[in-house]
């Protein structure tokens, strides 16, 4: 089975990287670059495909931050949920699709089964070829904004379909969940879906990680900083 | 009747949708089946009926341009009878009603203040939101009061189902729905697999049913898979097709050793688990050979049939599997004619084809239909878990 390397040696060389149809959830207080580090966890590899779904940031800059941190744009698809609402006229590329808003949850399943099901056709890198079948990684950017829009129970059951979804096809999938603004009920019932979490916190302008659900990582908290895409474990 | 603008549901109702009727499009998440909607949306428009369309979650510009991308401009919203609620009136009533009763009331009114000024004939429900902001019955009070004057207006909502079978029965008894039309997917990516099911229709005893279908042009086009069912020359195929099938057609000449053989593609249809499925019986002799590459090409799935009694044929067979293999397809193995000696074991079987035990195989007659149901069960089972 294909493994998702995260980037990071000091877990890769412990746990070799998430194994295929690992869905983590990525806990994170605000102003803590927890977008940088999911980024840097989607980033494809070499013969690999990473998909965003932005409800925060436009699609030209989810790719131009892809691009920043060494990502090959051909093999970088985002479903942009944001983008439409000011410009209605904006039409879907092969690697960029656009959904209404973020409560557009019919239109974001329709555009993740397309792109998937590009990839998989090998039309989605302008003829560059891949590995097949076909490594994914998915990040959802954010739950955050989802559930500012949608019910809990509702994103829950949607997400559970995504989820299944991404073990199916044997991707990984990475959520940005923010850790302060959603209570305990909102966090477990979203954990539920996971399995694998890292949690980010901030001290004294330090940046932690920890990761639990990892075989062989340890739960302890780790002092990391990431720089165009490369998260780096700090002593 | 309001044409559904999919010809081969719109067979399967009757010629379309009944005035004055419910209909639900459920869909599940991830399947492309937005189609529906707009083409009834469509047909209804072109025949002068006068349309309201709910759209909590996009905004009439962004649902233009939608429809555009999706249906091409045969869909005129702009000079056509078409009024809108949208996610701008929708985000309006939430600011200016404090309260869910009060909010269902604006709802209502809006909706019944559209229809009577626009004097409406269909209103085309895009439900999630309403069902999440007011719950199923109360969703559906806001739609139905419009529905409650002299004038039989037609309500068609489309809803991403979370639910699954469960909402779909509460459509049906609780809420009366006359038409309930699951649309579906077998989510795995190649090939992908859309299918719709009728589940439920007041008006006529229709069986349930399922077709699959693609989205070419704009258009839903009801989708036949095809098996194809391959082997050497003498194994059985025709028979096996013609014992499948509910119907079927076959073209065979004598050949040098007196015996029937195919040379064009057998064809048979058939019912099989709501699906409607198409089997392809490709002739066996080598000089047809060339029309197996295409007939693969479309294919879910392929039945090799061999005769369990001829250990010379069995090379032959072993080339065929090298072409299927290259396809990346589920296939199965049916050894035919079982109920004559001299019947090879299976472990001789599978050395000289080069198969593992993860292959079925299965010893046949394929002059039985139950043996001959019985592999078609096991490939339609292997087709929807197959891993690509």
């Amino acid at each position: 089975m294909y493994s998702y390397k995260t980037g990071i040696a000091q877990i890769d060389q412990i746990s070799g990287g998430f194994e295929a149809g690992t869905n983590i959830l990525l806990l994170a207080p605000p102003m803590s670059y927890a977008d940088q580090l999911a980024y840097a966890l989607t980033k494809p590899l070499q013969g690999e495909y990473a998909i965003v779904l932005s409800t925060n940031e436009r699609a030209a800059e989810v790719i131009d931050a892809f691009k920043l941190a060494g990502a090959d744009k051909h093999f970088t698809g985002v479903i942009d949920a944001i983008t439409k609402s000011s410009t209605p006229s904006i039409a879907d590329t092969q690697r960029m699709m656009f959904v209404s808003s973020p409560t557009d949850l019919t239109g974001i399943g329709i555009k993740f089964s397309n792109m998937i099901e590009t990839i998989f056709e090998g039309e989605f890198s302008d003829g560059e070829a891949g590995l097949f079948p076909p490594p994914i990684r998915f990040c959802v950017n954010s739950i955050s904004t989802l559930l500012m829009y949608r019910r809990l129970e509702v994103l829950y059951q949607f997400l559970h379909v995504l989820t299944a979804k991404l073990k199916k096809i044997e991707g990984v999938g990475i959520y940005l969940l923010n850790s302060e603004s959603f209570d305990d009920k909102t966090l477990s019932l979203i954990k539920q879906l996971m399995n694998c979490v890292i949690e980010i916190k901030i001290e004294q302008n330090v940046s932690y990680l920890r990761v639990q659900g990892l075989q062989g990582v340890s739960g302890d908290w780790m002092k990391f900083s990431v720089s165009k895409g490369q998260v780096t474990i700090l002593p | 009747m309001i044409s559904t603008g999919v010809s081969g549901l719109d067979e399967m109702l009757g010629s379309g949708i009944p005035r004055g009727s419910k209909a639900l499009y459920s869909l599940e998440p991830g399947v492309n089946g937005q189609l529906f909607m707009i083409s009834t949306l469509s047909c209804a428009l072109a025949r002068g009926l006068s349309c309201l369309v709910i759209l909590p979650n996009t905004t009439v510009g962004a649902f233009r341009n939608d429809v555009a991308a999706m249906y091409g401009a045969r869909l005129d919203l702009v000079s056509k009878p078409v009024v809108f609620i949208d996610a701008i009136d929708r985000e309006r009533i939430q600011k200016s009603a404090r309260s869910d009763e009060a909010r269902a009331r604006e709802w209502q009114e809006r909706v019944r203040k559209a229809c009577e000024d626009h004097k409406v004939d269909v209103i085309f429900a895009y439900f999630d939101l309403l069902y999440e902001d007011f719950s199923l019955e109360k969703a559906m009070k806001i739609l139905d009061s419009a529905r409650g004057g002299g004038k039989k207006v037609t309500l068609i909502v489309e809803h991403l189902n979370l639910e699954g079978a469960p909402l779909l029965e509460r459509f049906i008894r609780e809420l009366s729905f006359d038409l309930v039309l699951a649309i579906r997917s077998s989510f795995r990516p190649v090939p992908h697999f859309n299918y719709f099911t009728l589940v439920h229709t007041s008006w006529a005893p229709l069986p349930v049913r399922s077709v699959p279908f693609i989205i070419a042009d704009g258009r839903v086009i009801p989708y036949i898979p095809r098996i194809v069912v391959t082997g050497p020359s003498n194994s059985g195929k025709s028979t096996f097709v013609t014992n499948a099938s509910d119907e079927g057609h076959s073209i065979d000449r004598r050949g040098s050793d007196g015996d029937k053989t195919t040379v064009a593609m057998d064809f048979g249809w058939l019912r099989w688990k709501d699906f409607d499925i198409t089997l392809y019986g490709t002739p066996g002799h080598t000089r047809f050979d060339p029309l197996l590459p295409p007939y693969l090409r479309h294919a879910m799935g392929v039945i090799l049939v061999i005769d369990a009694t001829k250990p010379d044929k069995l090379p032959r067979a072993r080339h065929l599997i090298e072409m299927i293999t290259k396809r990346k397809i589920p296939y199965i193995v049916a050894a035919n004619k079982n109920d004559l000696p001299d019947v090879l074991e299976e472990a001789e079987i599978r050395k000289a084809l080069g198969i593992g035990g993860d292959i079925p195989l299965f010893f046949i007659s394929a002059q039985k239909r139950s043996d001959v149901q019985l592999v078609l069960e096991s490939l339609v089972d292997s087709i929807m878990q197959f891993s690509y």
